[in-house]
């Protein structure tokens, strides 16, 4: 009964890990609402990655509290307000870190197990 | 379109947030929700599907717990997941969690939790208190050893006289020929003189047949019970003491067994002392003695004196058993004896059921009174839960949603109830030992075995069951339809559809049954009240005002002559109509509404004797000259006695007008002879006047028959003294006493009180009724008018926008307040008419406590239905003027 624990947490840490770094990765080039990111993970993952507003806004609020990202409302004519978030300085730092991290992470992966990255 | 800001809302109000950061996440969240939505309707899915499949991205506990440490991230770390699910009901099986979650709930919102308690506890303690006096009254046996085995034996004569005093003959005729009862003990009060020790005073005994103690089964607490041969003629100057004169005359002396008293002049030896907690008959009998017959008495069947028989059954024989002996026994006998006995029978009673038979049915009145304000708390209480359940919907449906089964939030919920209840049953047997308190401090000393009202273990049981009912009762009404609704239609609605409509119906029909079940209370407290209002207006025939009176018992031994009797009640007379203030003095011999009588079969000169069994009887009074003068009795022909009215005189007599027309239809009775039976020879007095009726046995009975003879001319050695005084008759008091002691320094005085005190205090226990039946009343209509208005209050609120987008469009506020007002006067009138096909029904149930009102009095029905339209008026109108308050621009956005 271990071993699918065991796999089950390690599943969960590297999500938690690598979700960071993709939601810093979609605004890093413009700012997006919620449901954007959350649309393009799962369109640009082909559905592998999938995210409930559930685990995704506490995310968004967590990197914003950490001065990663910035939440800002917008409002447009015909429309109702929208939340965007843009990429801070610091989350253009940290992500540059975890991209990093996450190559060489996968270097040693496929050094030692033979995975190729995507 | 679903509209998802309640459903988040909701969910979030759990954790608490900030309210500048609960709108913005709100409001992020929903437009997500929104957009999923749309994508999926845009992808071809249904509406339906389009709604699963937004909702499906919700995953509330994760949401909820990461939130929580997020925003919250200083609150203990108990908050997990874990936490969550127990509070959402998916493990959690415990009672104790339910409890705990439950009570935290209830502190959640202080100002509903106090309302339902201070609620609760009214009607459970009301009940309670009720409940107290019942169960002492009307369920707890009598204080004696197997007093099941113990019956009550009257004779009766029908149709006069459903039961009356045994006589002595009869009495030995029963003991001698029964073969149902162990024994047979025959009893009469006694008043005696006490003198010797301290101030003269007049006590009121209890003289007793032979088995008193072996009946009773309750030893004397000194010395012994009265020996058989205490009961032979010449031996029966022996007295048991009660514990509470022993106490006050005679200091608790140890050795007063055996030691000797003087009662009425005579001396009398102290046999023993009963306990303290002995109490039989009247509450403040002081003191027992033996009965002893001579052969005359022995032989008398005419004169009936045994007030009361009681009997013990044998073990095995039942209570219909000795009735058909019995009855079987006095049909021998009223044949052997036809010229007195014709017509007799006996009458038997559990002795529990005579004790108290005449507080019985205002007792039972009472008790449905409290239940019905029970049920109308109860109903109170539902509406709260109902208002604050539709405020926790969406929370009920998220738990739903979460795999609580419905009974799981059926249990939750009626945890909460209970919980209240409890409180409030906690609270109520507080307010019960409180009320019992009151309720004895107003109630009528004479009311039987009132005084040893307390809460006793059945009392508990009955508080905690009726504790535990209503929880079940007021709970389960919202609970079940807290958990009605399917999770989409919740969620889909935002609690405004047909679930809504549902729980509104309900509110409303409480409402109802609210104003139903008071206006029955109120009812029941008008007809009350206007039968007391009756009575009061009774004409007692004489005028109660400014008033004393007293009563003088001459003892036999010291004034045995019939003209020293006399001669002390005239000298009495005069001194007390010199004294100051006093205008006049009068005399008799048996005072009306004094709970006593002296009845006398009579013969009319000049007509036939009548045949055996069909004798008429009237009261009979032997008065001073004064005495109508003194008590405002009108003369209505003829005259009233006078001073030369003396032994040596013709002998005359006064009739009332009820006895000159009933007996005197077609014939002027003035100069009629009557003559009562009994004496040895015929003793004819000729009536010289009529005089106005008076009540006797109370202002809601039937005026009788009345026959006065001067004292002067039939002389009896107690008399009960009546003087009118100008001024404040309590401050003749002293003088009275002062007075009587002047001529005889050992003559006790007793039963001192005014005359108004006397006629109160015959009415006093329908008084106690009323008062507590418009107490409940008043509680009744109180709590109706605020369930009206609660339910009002929470339809405004529910109704601000529709109110709003009205006077948007052009709706006055004479419209608003006419939609507000008539939705609560709808319900109101639909209760008023509920209630008052329930009163027609209930009401006659209470006929035997109304005087001289009907049961369904069409007046009182009228008045109190437009009292409580009044009052319900009120309720509806302050909710409705809120209503017009609304600002159509802040109702419209509140959407």
């Amino acid at each position: 009964m271990e071993a699918p624990a065991m796999t089950n947490l390690l599943d969960k840490e590297i999500k938690r890990g690598s979700t960071e770094m993709l939601i810093l990765a979609l605004v890093e080039d413009r700012p997006r609402h919620g449901y954007e990111i959350a649309k393009l993970i799962e369109e640009r993952s082909d559905g592998v990655l999938q995210f409930h507003v559930a685990s995704l806004y506490p995310l968004l609020y967590r990197l914003e509290k950490r001065g990663l990202i910035q939440g800002r409302w917008v409002e447009k004519a015909g429309e109702r307000r929208r939340r965007f978030y843009k990429l801070t300085p610091a989350g253009k730092k940290v992500l540059a870190e975890q991209r990093q991290t996450w190559a060489d992470f996968f270097g040693a992966l496929e050094r030692v197990a033979k995975i190729k990255p995507a | 379109m679903p509209d998802w800001k309640p459903l988040v809302r909701q969910r979030l109000a759990l954790l608490r947030l900030s309210p500048e950061r609960e709108i913005e996440i709100v409001e992020e969240l929903v437009l997500h929700l929104e957009a999923a939505y749309e994508d999926a309707l845009a992808a071809g899915w249904s509406a339906a599907a389009a709604e699963a499949r937004a909702v499906h991205g919700y995953d509330w506990r994760l949401l909820e717990c990461e939130l929580s440490r997020l925003e919250r991230p200083w609150h203990p770390p108990a908050q997990t997941v874990e936490w969550l699910e127990r509070r959402g009901g998916m493990r959690m099986e415990s009672l104790w969690q339910d409890l705990r979650f439950g009570a935290r709930m209830l502190l959640k919102q202080p100002g509903f939790t106090l309302i339902a308690i201070v609620t609760l506890a009214l009607g459970i303690g009301a009940n309670a208190a009720i409940f107290s006096v019942v169960n002492t009254v009307l369920l707890r046996p009598l204080p004696f050893k197997e007093p099941e085995r113990l019956v009550l034996l009257r004779e009766t004569k029908l149709p006069q006289f459903p039961e009356f005093a045994v006589s002595p003959a009869n009495f030995l005729d029963w003991q001698k020929q029964n073969t149902s009862f162990e024994r047979l003990v025959g009893m009469r009060p006694v008043n005696l003189n006490l003198t010797g020790t301290g101030d003269p005073e007049r006590l009121r005994g209890l003289s007793v047949t032979e088995g008193m103690v072996a009946l009773l089964g309750i030893q004397p607490q000194l010395g012994r019970g009265f020996l058989p041969e205490e009961h032979q003629p010449g031996k029966s100057n022996v007295v048991l003491l009660s514990h509470a004169l022993w106490q006050r005359r005679f200091g608790g002396d140890p050795k007063i067994v055996n030691q000797t008293i003087s009662l009425d002049g005579q001396s009398y030896t102290v046999t023993g002392v009963m306990p303290a907690t002995f109490h039989f008959w009247e509450r403040d009998t002081e003191l027992w003695t033996p009965i002893s017959f001579t052969t005359q008495q022995a032989q008398n069947r005419g004169g009936h004196n045994l007030s009361r028989v009681v009997g013990q059954l044998k073990p095995g024989v039942t209570f219909e058993q000795a009735r058909t002996e019995m009855v079987t026994i006095a049909g021998r006998l009223a044949a052997q004896y036809p010229e007195v006995s014709t017509g007799s029978n006996v009458m038997l009673m559990p002795l529990l059921d005579f004790t108290v038979r005449r507080i019985k049915p205002a007792l039972l009145v009472l008790l449905a009174a409290v239940a019905f304000v029970l049920l109308i708390a109860c109903a109170n209480v539902a509406n709260l839960l109902l208002a604050r359940a539709a405020g926790r919907q969406k929370e009920l449906a998220i738990r739903t949603a979460m795999g609580a089964g419905r009974g799981r939030v059926v249990r939750q919920l009626l945890t909460e109830s209970m919980l209240l209840s409890l409180a409030g049953g906690v609270a109520g047997l507080l307010l019960a030992t409180w009320g019992t308190r009151l309720l004895l401090a107003l109630a009528p000393p004479n009311l039987p075995r009132l005084s040893d009202v307390s809460l006793d273990g059945r009392v508990l049981a009955f508080t905690a069951l009726v504790t535990l009912l209503t929880g079940v009762i007021f709970g389960l009404i919202p609970a079940w339809q807290a958990t009605r609704p399917n999770l989409n239609e919740t969620l889909k609605d935002a609690g405004r559809g047909s679930t809504e409509g549902g729980r509104q119906f309900v509110r409303n029909g409480l409402v109802v049954l609210e104003v139903a079940a008071a206006l029955v209370l109120l009812v029941g407290a008008g007809l009350m009240i206007k039968s007391f209002w009756r009575l009061q207006q009774v004409d007692p025939g004489f005028n109660p005002d400014k008033a004393m009176i007293a009563t003088v018992s001459l003892p036999k031994r010291k004034y045995p002559e019939e003209p020293q009797q006399v001669a002390f009640f005239q000298q009495l007379l005069e001194k007390v109509s010199t004294l100051p203030g006093v205008q006049s003095a009068g005399a008799i011999t048996v005072m009306p509404l004094s709970d006593d009588d002296f009845v006398l079969g009579f013969d009319i000169g000049g007509r036939p004797p009548l045949p055996p069994g069909a004798g008429q009887s009237t009261n009979y009074y032997s008065v001073s000259a004064d005495y109508f003068k003194t008590m405002g009795i009108p003369l209505r022909r003829g005259r009233l006695f006078t001073e030369r009215d003396t032994k040596d005189a013709p002998h005359v007599a006064l009739i009332n007008e009820t006895m000159a027309q009933r007996i005197f239809p077609n014939e002027d009775p003035l100069g009629k002879r009557i003559n009562f039976k009994g004496g040895d020879k015929p003793d004819w007095y000729e009536i010289v006047g009529i005089v106005g009726d008076v009540k006797h046995y109370g202002l809601a009975q039937q005026t009788t028959l009345q026959t006065y003879e001067p004292y002067t001319q039939q002389t009896f050695s107690t008399m009960t003294l009546v003087a009118r005084t100008t001024g404040d008759p309590l401050a003749l008091s002293a003088a009275i006493r002062n007075a009587v002691l002047s001529l005889d320094k050992e003559q006790p005085v007793s039963s001192l009180r005014t005359l108004d005190q006397l006629v109160s205090t015959s009415i006093e226990q329908q008084q106690f009724s009323m008062l507590l039946l418009g107490v409940f009343a008043a509680v009744a209509m109180l709590l109706a008018a605020v369930g009206i208005y609660g339910v009002l209050s929470y339809a405004v609120t529910q109704r601000t926008h529709e109110i709003g987008i009205r006077m948007a469009l052009g709706a006055g506020q004479r419209e608003v307040l006419r939609l507000v007002v008539g939705q609560g006067m709808r319900l109101t009138l639909l209760g008023v008419a509920t209630g008052l096909v329930a009163a027609f029904a209930l009401t006659r149930l209470m006929a035997a406590l109304l005087f001289s009102v009907s049961a369904t009095d069409p007046l009182t029905f009228a008045a109190i239905a437009v009292l409580l339209l009044l009052v319900a008026f009120v309720a509806c109108w302050i909710p409705a003027r809120r209503a017009t308050q609304v600002d159509p621009l802040i109702a419209l956005r509140a959407e």
